[in-house]
């Protein structure tokens, strides 16, 4: 069928009234009968209504119709309308130039028919098509498919009428029930799927008191039954079977309330409809809708459980007490667990309040005993449970810990890290460590205790796993030339790589995050030497894992330390490595360069001067290397300025000085900027690092040469300027307390005013950065990611949008935009996040149609804190919760 | 049967693996790709592959188009993750591949294989969905860190997920990037992965993604001049009509991910070159909606709460 041409949408009733009539001839061909306007209307000399369609051209009738009640039509794709007429005897097809012209003509019929069947079923007139709908059909089995189409294929002002008929309507689910039930025994498939379809259609009207209905104990499991008969699935769905025969209800404590009850069961129900039965079918919103009953549901639940004294006592009594069975004690502790996830559903002050009242009540204790069990699920259960702790409050644990009753506690989690769990992932025991001795979390007195007792207790355990897993020099000089894959001088003793790599990675994150502690736990007792035996193993990831602890300690620019390293040559394991690993281009390799890029950029010149002195010989044959290469250069220069220590002196102040200047500049350019910032601007950087990167107003950006962009390169007189520094790994706060570098890991994971502190002017100027339709529109995009399933509507919206980006340029995600048309003030608060969400190409109807995506997107800037910046559309944010590995990694 | 290939067959189906075969998975990963190069070499013939963005069904429809992975050698330019419905099938059918065939498969980074991005874009959620834990994302975003940051095939086509970096001049540059680490946030490393070509860019722009950099036609120029290389192929945009021309043919955007997040309308395409890099672009369209399966998820048969 030829669609209409193709005139573009005036969305008046002209054009939305504008069809072609089409008449299937004897030859099964479709004849054109010509283009025109239809309407629908009275007939002469009758009550009843037909279809008209009048000729654009000369207003002769093309076609009238009467609406017949029977079921004889049919909607194809979007735009047509066809159905066998009585009158012509043959099939009749109406094809729309708009959609939504088609969508209106076939409400009109529909609701024509409708007004025909009350008319007979209760004798009831209707004053015109157009009046609201007043009741529901009766529910028998021939009104069945009246029922789907009332529900199904109304008007959005009706569907809202449908659901309030629906939840004041007493009797509708039960009857519609009772039917399920009858078609069932008969096996009445057409009817049963007739309601599915209705059930489904119910569901998506998304109207939450409907759904809080239909989710009662009276109708769940009949409404379940009904969506097992989903038309478009060709395998039988057995949901009530597995809910009855094989779901089970655990009661650790026998729950007497029976709301609390009824309501475990329905949100366990609703959940599996939601995950499962419905899991192709629900659009967002109604997502969203059934989430929110879900978690109403627990909060409820919780918050009744926990207000129970009785409930709780009993609980810990059992939890506590010698004579529960071991079965029952394991079932205890899984409901710990679930009870704890579940409280996330309380508002956050009274989770906080719950996970102090439990630890008081005595949690901990509890899973210290759990974590000795031998069940290792069980183990993994504890440690999920101290997760939940950690997430919420590291310094509830934290407070535990450093008492005399919580001490046993660190130490079985360091031994839960070094066990090998086999197939289990067991990553929790590592992340609950880290969190702990985040240093950037840690607060009051506790601060140093528990760092103490870690470092006291627990640190030369960790090196006695890897000494334990490694092989002892004899052998190592054995194997030393020949490190590989296909050499195979495996020392497991035991311990799993992962294990040490975890390690390695526990150790580089204490350097990190407390580097005071470098000297007195990482310098005696030849530690480091003890981490380098790493070096030794055959796996390569365990050997780039020693290079890396070796590269996390040399950040920090310690003259001490690289005396050290000097006099105890240190770096030998890793020459070795790299020598041995030979012209393989391999992450060892590049580990290893970037490590010596390192010392030449920071002009370590100790270290730089041992390494060529001790290892040249080895290294000479990895001359054709840029990186070695100028690692000799810069050392011929250092031997030609003289004394290191002046030169040495000299770098230092020049690299203050600079930093000066660097500071001042950036200062003049952002009071130049603009006027309301001044204040922001008088926040500097308390330690302002190299990779100044000032920031430019849209516009200015692509026409700045490029030194001035941004100082990639080192101050001092580096023979190749173009040469780039890695930032990951630079810590130049080698003179810095504590304190400092914590600050400048945070600092770091703000973008991009990385040097400096959170000014909100700056933050002001990022978010004028990203202000363009394209920006939006990706940003939209990025939020309708979160949701599970896109609605119908949203779906529509941006794909137009998605064409008009298209017009403009292909690329959709985040672009460079002009940001004069916006001059309006941005906050960097979260609210004006979800401004920007509304702003631009996308604006109004994203505004109407789209709230919950924007509200979703500005909830989950909120949630992530105000680190973000939206810019394009995604940038590289970090939640304030990041995890600390982002410290470890990232840093 | 193996282990491995029957792993691979049930995530071909979109089911997804256990945690202790993800875990093993993972381990095999690790000990391949810490042999991988920062700037990896890939022989030709080979298939490029664009974002994918956990779009598993429109995957397949790829792998229909372009041949089933080992007969067909692939690379992919990252982003296996984030805002489709299926990232952990996705990213884990991608990783046995990888281990499977290590050398018919490359897998580069792409910036939202980072533990941040992944956080906020959906990968996290799905985990934490699929497993009740996110210990498979842990590990997953642990795989990421290794994943090499470029390709170079027969020593003319540079393949990157982003684009270029002002602190890139030569491919041996990136050679000194200790690339184990979370996506940083600036630098050379960030650059390759976050930046974008950009028309009305002069030499270098600011990004508004806010990482990376816009770069322009002459920037291209020199880079391809400088390291004697024919084009730059890189993904990271979306292009309506699956692949763009760029700078007089000198670098190529490629999307693999049809009607983007499932609304974008859009066409995939992917880049086929045989064995003397003569281009052919295959240009596809999204699964159909019917031939998606249920979102694979039983909730735990017992409950408490």
């Amino acid at each position: 069928m030829g669609a209409p041409a193709p005139e573009k949408s005036q969305t008046n009733a002209s054009s939305m009234q504008r069809v072609k009539v089409y008449r299937l001839n004897e030859d099964g061909k479709w004849d054109d009968q010509g283009t025109g306007h239809v309407t629908i209307d009275y007939l002469e000399r009758s009550e009843d209504l037909g279809l008209f369609v009048y000729d654009e051209e000369d207003n002769e009738t093309i076609l009238l119709h009467r609406v017949s009640s029977d079921d004889i039509y049919r909607k194809q794709e979007d735009s047509i309308i066809s159905w066998r007429d009585p009158e012509y005897a043959t099939e009749l097809a109406l094809s729309f130039q708009e959609p939504s012209g088609c969508s209106y003509i076939w409400d009109h019929i529909c609701n024509v028919q409708r007004n025909m069947h009350f008319s007979t079923l209760n004798s009831e007139t209707f004053q015109s098509t157009n009046s609201e709908l007043k009741e529901l059909p009766a529910v028998e089995l021939t009104t069945l498919p009246l029922i789907l189409k009332t529900i199904v294929d109304s008007s959005i002002s009706d569907q809202i009428r449908i659901a309030e008929l629906l939840s004041s309507n007493q009797e509708f689910f039960r009857k519609l029930m009772g039917l399920f039930r009858v078609c069932e025994d008969l096996e009445n498939v057409d009817d049963l799927r007739t309601i599915f379809k209705i059930v489904k259609g119910i569901i998506l009207l998304n109207s939450p008191p409907l759904l809080e209905r239909i989710f009662k104990e009276e109708f769940i499991v009949d409404i379940i039954g009904a969506l097992e008969y989903d038309p478009e699935v060709t395998c039988v769905q057995h949901h009530r079977k597995f809910l009855k025969d094989h779901v089970v209800f655990k009661e650790a404590i026998p729950i007497k309330d029976p709301i609390a009850l009824e309501k475990i069961h329905q949100t366990y129900r609703v959940g599996y409809l939601k995950d499962v039965v419905l899991a192709r079918v629900l659009d967002d919103a109604t997502c969203a809708t059934i989430n929110s009953i879900i978690h109403a549901n627990n909060a409820f639940v919780i918050a009744m459980l926990k207000d129970d004294s009785t409930f709780i006592q009993e609980l810990f009594a059992r939890l506590k007490s010698s004579a529960t069975s071991q079965e029952s004690k394991k079932n205890l502790v899984h409901f710990l667990y679930e009870f704890c996830s579940v409280s996330k559903s309380l508002q956050m002050v009274q989770q906080l309040r719950l996970f102090r009242d439990l630890m008081n009540e005595g949690i901990f204790d509890i899973v210290s005993d759990v974590l000795q069990s031998q069940d290792k699920k069980l183990v993994l259960t504890g440690t999920d449970i101290l997760l939940l702790f950690m997430n919420q409050d590291p310094n509830l644990l934290r407070s535990y810990v450093v008492r005399q009753e919580g001490i046993a506690l660190l130490g079985l989690l360091v031994k839960g890290m070094v066990t090998d769990f086999g197939e289990s992932m067991h990553c929790q025991f590592l992340e609950i460590l880290r969190i702990l001795l985040d240093s950037s979390t840690l607060t009051g007195p506790q601060r140093d205790t528990i760092i103490d007792i870690f470092f006291e207790k627990h640190l030369g355990q960790l090196f006695e796993v890897i000494t334990a897993s490694c092989p002892s020099d004899n052998i190592a000089d054995a194997s030393s030339k020949s490190i590989g894959p296909g050499q195979d001088v495996r020392f497991q003793h035991g311990t799993k790589p992962e294990i040490l790599s975890n390690i390695c990675e526990l150790l580089c994150f204490c350097v990190l995050h407390h580097p005071y502690r470098i000297k007195g736990n990482f310098l005696v007792n030849n530690a480091i030497e003890k981490i380098l035996l790493l070096t030794r193993r055959a796996e390569r990831y365990l050997v780039v894992c020693a290079v890396r602890f070796v590269r996390t300690v040399l950040s920090r620019n310690d003259e001490h330390m690289m005396n050290y390293f000097v006099r105890n040559n240190i770096l030998k394991p890793i020459i070795d490595a790299f020598v041995a690993n030979g012209n393989r281009y391999n992450l060892l390799n590049s580990a290893v360069l970037e490590l010596f890029e390192f010392i030449r950029k920071e002009n370590l010149k100790l270290l730089l001067k041992h390494l060529v002195d001790s290892f040249w010989g080895q290294l000479v044959k990895f001359e054709h290397l840029a990186s070695i290469h100028s690692l000799k250069v810069k050392y011929e220069q250092c031997v030609d300025n003289g004394g290191t220590d002046a030169a040495a002196v000299v770098d230092l102040r020049r690299r203050i000085d600079e930093r000066a200047v660097e500071r001042e500049e950036e200062e003049r350019y952002f009071n130049e900027d603009s006027d309301e910032e001044d204040a922001a601007s008088a926040s500097v950087s308390r330690e302002p690092k190299g990779h100044q990167q000032p920031i430019l107003s849209n516009g200015v950006a692509s026409n700045h040469p490029q030194s001035s962009r941004r100082s990639l390169v080192d101050y001092e007189d580096d023979e190749d300027d173009e040469d780039y520094k890695p930032p990951p790994r630079k810590q130049k706060e080698a003179s810095e307390e504590d304190e400092g570098i914590l600050e400048s890991l945070r600092l770091k994971r703000k973008l991009p005013s990385k040097d400096k502190e959170p000014e909100v002017a700056k933050k002001q100027k990022l978010t004028k950065n990203s202000k363009s339709k394209e920006s939006v529109f990706a940003a939209l995009c990025s939020t309708l990611s979160q949701a599970v399933l896109p609605s119908k509507k949203s779906a529509i919206n941006i794909h137009k949008d998605g064409h008009s980006v298209e017009g403009d340029d292909h690329t959709v995600e985040g672009r460079m935009s002009s940001s004069d048309d916006n001059k309006e003030d941005r906050q960097s608060d979260s609210r004006s996040s979800s401004d920007d969400s509304n702003i631009g190409g996308a604006e109004d109807k994203h505004e109407e149609k789209d709230t919950s995506a924007s509200r979703s997107f500005s909830d989950c800037l909120h949630a992530k804190s105000d680190n973000i910046q939206l810019s394009g559309d995604e940038c590289p944010l970090v939640p304030p919760k990041s995890s600390p590995e982002m410290a470890v990694n990232g840093s | 049967m193996s282990d491995l290939d029957r792993q691979i067959e049930q995530l071909k189906r979109c089911e997804p693996l256990k945690e202790s075969e993800v875990k093993a998975l993972c381990l095999k990963a690790i000990e391949i790709l810490v042999e991988e190069s920062n700037v990896q070499r890939v022989d030709a013939p080979v298939t490029i592959c664009g974002d994918i963005h956990g779009q598993f069904y429109d995957m397949k429809e790829l792998f229909k188009v372009g041949g089933d992975c080992p007969k067909t050698n692939y690379l992919f330019l990252g982003d296996f993750v984030d805002r489709g419905f299926y990232s952990v099938e996705t990213f884990l059918l991608l990783l046995a591949l990888k281990v499977r065939y290590p050398d018919r498969i490359t897998l580069i980074r792409g910036n939202h294989e980072s533990r941040q991005i992944t956080q906020v874009y959906g990968f996290y959620d799905e985990c934490l969905r699929k497993y009740g834990s996110v210990n498979v994302w842990r590990y997953c975003t642990d795989i990421f860190d290794y994943l090499s940051l470029s390709a170079l095939i027969e020593n003319k086509i540079f393949s990157v997920h982003g684009g270029l970096s002002p602190a890139i001049t030569t491919l041996d540059q990136i050679r000194t990037i200790d690339r184990k680490q979370e996506v940083p946030h600036d630098g050379a490393m960030c650059d390759l992965l976050w930046s974008d070509p950009e028309d009305i860019v002069d030499g270098w722009g600011l990004s508004p993604r806010g990482a990376g950099f816009l770069f322009g036609g002459s920037v291209v120029s020199s880079f391809n001049h400088t390291n004697n290389i024919d084009y730059i192929c890189r993904a990271h945009q979306l292009v309506m009509e699956g692949y763009k021309w760029m700078f007089n043919n000198q670098i190529v955007t490629v999307w693999s991910a049809p009607n983007y997040c499932y609304r974008c309308g859009n066409v995939a395409a992917i880049l086929e070159l045989d064995g003397n890099l003569n281009k052919q672009f295959r240009v596809f369209e999204a699964a159909p909606q019917d031939s998606r399966g249920a979102p694979a998820k039983k909730p735990a048969p017992d409950y408490f709460l």
